[in-house]
């Protein structure tokens, strides 16, 4: 037989690209509050939560918190009866500064990580051609300002410069007599721009008690990923020119806008002790991760196209906190959180779940200028569901715990005698 | 309570449960459910014993998709023993592979200079152990109709074509490592023994079945040349090799197999036969792709002989590359043999048979209450493209990844994709859980 000319059409579906996976732990209190903090205008992860909280808090403060991120994934397939992901830890941080500059201007700057994730794999495991590694994350920048119109209304905006970048690897389907498959690497990074916009209301206070509302809006993100590198080994020498050895990629990341509303109520039981009561229902607009595509520079290599076609989900959060002396914190909390991701398109790489989820958190004020807070959560999650465009189901159970801890510092706060109560 | 010790408390309690979180799943309890899988013997043909890249070699057969649904149901049976098949070594009968030469991907024949030929060994592969019992059953190039003999001239036949006339006639060399017994042609000799005897005595306690594809295959890839050969010589007359089986007779050879093994109490599974009009080897060189590099019409002749512009209808088969790049069939005068070519109604008559013998086999799993898989369907699902694990297939020549390079039989990958549908089948019979095989530990294509 002679020459057989190929126009060869190989396709190589990036399906298990992270899209997003929001990182809810912004801030100690809250995270011990199940994420409830909208309606909250506490300590300087206001500027956060809801900027428009931002007037209430005096002086300068400033927050560093880190959380340490254990998650254990593991797989049934109708292949293996567990497959457990290699994924190792993860210490998203956050830092949060807010001042005063006149009881009704405040101003601050936020620094924190509010997307990410991560999963690895064995190699050499039964979905390598889906997904080896990938790890997306980013940096969000958020200066902002926040301006009392009225004893009882307050609104806060700021400006979100993001810095995102991602890496994924998966085996290439295509064999040599010496090499079984070969292996594609992205790697991109870019920048994207947003703003965060609150409106908080103390809309009853007394001494007995206090009623807060919010209302928080933080826009999408196009994370534009101009300038990718594309790195491909082992591909058999004839498929080099479809497949070469590194090629510029070009593509785009669309993060997500969040609308949160929020409440809190707090009730001063007896001279020391205090409660609070807070809820949150924040709606995650992911159905803007409706696809994901790949360009590459390389005109022979195939561009990969992909729909995602997550769904906009939202959350109940809940949170309770018993205080004593407004110097010590007991905090417990929970959240419903539903999946974004409908069955057909459930990723390896992101097995998520709908999931109720308990947290529970401390704090501890030393003197009028330290504060100590800490904070875990519990997630445990199961699901089976299947990739449909790569024709892979699994049973999935994730179960993670999350410890988080931070330190605020207060200063300058005697301009005003009475600190608002927690 | 103080501070410190809560705080301690609570990273003490943390830390405990974080220490004994269960995240595994627990190992699979796995039954055979109703069926036995003790002695798994596999019947069928080239698709069967592992040929692949048009010739039967150690490598490809060591991934035959009975060897592989073997070893997934050993871990439902404890006590299934080594799943024997009559192996090749090295490059057996010789097989075809790709090189990259000029830029250019160049699919080797086993007659080119650089082919990949025959080992030392194929000479005499499969005569020194006739009496071993074997699980793997396949032989390439048998039809259904040559495994059982209804009268005297299919017993004479069947023999001829299995094991032949030493000196006179050259019998199947895939069948070689099974006694046939004694040449019914030549009186007093011992009685020949059939294809079906030695699944008589295998003592089966489940098998697997994928016959009948020859008996349209045959003739589809020779062009509709239905291989007339005058044996008259023998007493036989004169026998079409390669001809569309009747289906009258297959339904009765196949109910007679399906009997001899529900007889002997095995259980097992019979697979449909594909659209062989489907293949990449009949669907890689066509009319259109042809036009497209600059013929303005390509030439055929038909299945009655009259010389026609041909269609997409009318399919080329793949060794025709030799004679297209000649120059045959870009005119009136120097047309495409009807050899070279499945014509619109050689097509038809294939696609009709096949749903014919397909409804046999139907019929007659459904009377003895064996599993069916309906590899007709999923092939033809394969049409608009399938995936697994990540692994895009698609039927097209090298590219799908699932064909070999003779564009008829399957690369391991490929064998292991109809493994996993045969599991598939007997555990949704049987009520077994027979693990299914990591297709993407199997290779595709070897490219250069």
């Amino acid at each position: 037989m002679k020459k057989i000319v190929l126009s060869i059409l190989l396709s190589l579906p990036f399906l298990g690209q992270a899209g997003g996976f929001q990182l809810n732990v912004q801030g100690v209190r809250a995270i011990g509050m199940g994420g409830a903090f909208t309606g909250i205008a506490y300590g300087p992860a206001s500027l956060f939560f809801n900027p428009g909280g931002m007037t209430s808090i005096m002086g300068h403060q400033f927050n560093f918190g880190v959380n340490y991120i254990s998650p254990l994934v593991a797989l049934q397939t109708d292949v293996n009866d567990n497959i457990r992901q290699t994924t190792g830890y993860a210490t998203p941080f956050h830092f949060y500064y807010t001042g005063q500059i006149t009881n009704k201007l405040s101003v601050g700057l936020g620094i924190n990580n509010q997307f990410g994730s991560s999963s690895s794999f064995d190699d050499d495991w039964q979905g390598k051609f889906i997904i080896q590694n990938i790890s997306l994350r980013t940096f969000m920048f958020q200066p902002t300002a926040a301006y009392k119109l009225h004893e009882k209304l307050s609104v806060g905006a700021g400006f979100v410069y993001t810095s995102g970048s991602f890496s994924t690897e998966k085996a290439v389907p295509l064999g040599s007599a010496t090499i079984d498959y070969g292996k594609a690497r992205l790697e991109g990074k870019g920048v994207g721009y947003g703003f965060n916009l609150g409106i908080h209301s103390n809309t009853i206070d007394t001494d007995k008690m206090k009623l807060s509302l919010g209302f928080d809006y933080r826009s999408g993100t196009k994370l534009n990923l101009p300038e990718g590198t594309a790195t491909f080994t082992d591909i058999p020498i004839s498929l080099q020119s479809t497949f070469p050895a590194t090629t510029g990629f070009s593509s785009q990341l669309k993060l997500p806008s969040v609308i949160s509303f929020g409440l809190s109520y707090t009730y001063n039981l007896t001279e020391d002790f205090s409660a609070m009561f807070a809820y949150d229902y924040n709606y995650t607009t992911w159905s803007s991760y409706d696809s994901l595509n790949i360009d590459f520079v390389n005109e022979n290599t195939p561009d990969s196209k992909n729909e995602k076609n997550w769904q906009n989900v939202g959350a109940h959060r809940f949170g309770l906190e018993f205080s004593y002396q407004q110097k010590y914190a007991l905090r417990v909390g929970g959240y419903y959180d539903s999946t974004p991701i409908l069955d057909g398109y459930v990723s390896p790489e992101l097995p998520d779940a709908d999931q109720f989820v308990l947290t529970m958190g401390l704090g501890a004020k030393i003197g009028n200028i330290l504060e100590f807070d800490v904070a875990w959560i519990h997630q445990d999650a199961e699901r089976e569901a299947s990739l449909d465009a790569a024709n892979f189901s699994a049973k999935y159970r994730r179960v993670a715990d999350i410890i988080s801890f931070s330190t605020t510092i207060k200063l300058g706060q005697e301009k005003k005698a009475k600190e608002p109560s927690i | 309570m103080k501070k410190k010790q809560i705080i301690l408390f609570t990273i003490v309690a943390s830390l405990s449960i974080i220490g004994c979180r269960k995240v595994d799943f627990d190992v699979v309890d796995r039954t055979e459910g109703e069926a036995d899988f003790t002695k798994y013997i596999a019947l069928g043909n080239s698709l069967t014993q592992g040929y692949a890249d048009g010739g039967l070699y150690e490598e490809g057969q060591s991934q035959s998709y009975p060897s592989i649904i073997a070893k997934q149901m050993s871990f439902v049976n404890s006590n299934m023993g080594e799943f024997a098949q009559p192996m090749t070594s090295g490059n057996g009968s010789g097989y075809m592979h790709l090189e990259f030469i000029n830029n250019e991907i160049d699919v080797i024949s086993t007659t080119d200079p650089n082919a990949y030929t025959e080992s030392s060994t194929w000479a005499d592969w499969g005569t020194n152990e006739k009496n071993f019992k074997y699980n793997n059953l396949g032989i390439s190039g048998i039809k259904l109709v040559n495994c059982v003999d209804l009268n005297s001239t299919d017993e004479k036949i069947n023999h001829l074509f299995l094991a032949g006339v030493q000196g006179l006639f050259n019998g199947n060399p895939y069948s070689r490592y099974l006694d046939w017994g004694g040449n019914p042609i030549i009186p007093f000799s011992e009685p020949p023994i059939q294809y079906v005897d030695h699944v008589k005595s295998s003592g089966a306690t489940f098998f697997s079945s994928w016959l009948g594809n020859n008996d349209v295959l045959s003739y589809a890839t020779s062009g509709g040349n239905e291989g007339t050969t005058d044996l008259s010589l023998l007493g036989l007359g004169v026998v079409k090799f390669s001809g569309l089986s009747d289906p009258t007779e297959f339904h009765a050879k196949y109910d007679t197999i399906l009997k001899a093994l529900y007889d002997m109490g095995a259980k097992g599974i019979v697979a449909t036969l594909p659209d062989v009009t489907s293949i990449p080897n009949l669907n890689t060189i066509t009319v259109s792709g042809l036009k497209e590099t600059g013929w303005a019409d390509v030439w055929i002749t038909d299945m009655n002989g009259n010389v026609r512009v041909g269609t997409d209808n009318d399919l080329i088969i793949l060794s025709a590359s030799t004679n297209i790049e000649n120059g045959e069939g870009s005119s009136q005068s120097n047309p495409l043999d009807k050899d070279l070519v499945l014509d619109e109604d050689e097509v038809a008559l294939c696609q009709s048979r096949t749903i014919d013998f397909n409804n046999s086999i139907v019929s007659l799993a459904a009377k003895y209450d064996f599993a069916v898989a309906d590899m007709h369907a999923y092939m033809t699902d394969l049409k608009s493209g399938l995936a697994f694990d990540g692994i895009n297939f698609t039927p097209q020549y090298i590219e799908g990844g699932l064909f070999s390079l003779d564009g008829v039989h399957l690369n391991p990958r490929g064998y292991a994709v109809i493994a996993n549908k045969f599991i598939s089948e007997i555990n949704a019979h049987y009520g077994s859980n027979i693990p299914k095989t990591d297709i993407g530990k199997f290779r595709g294509i070897v490219f250069p």
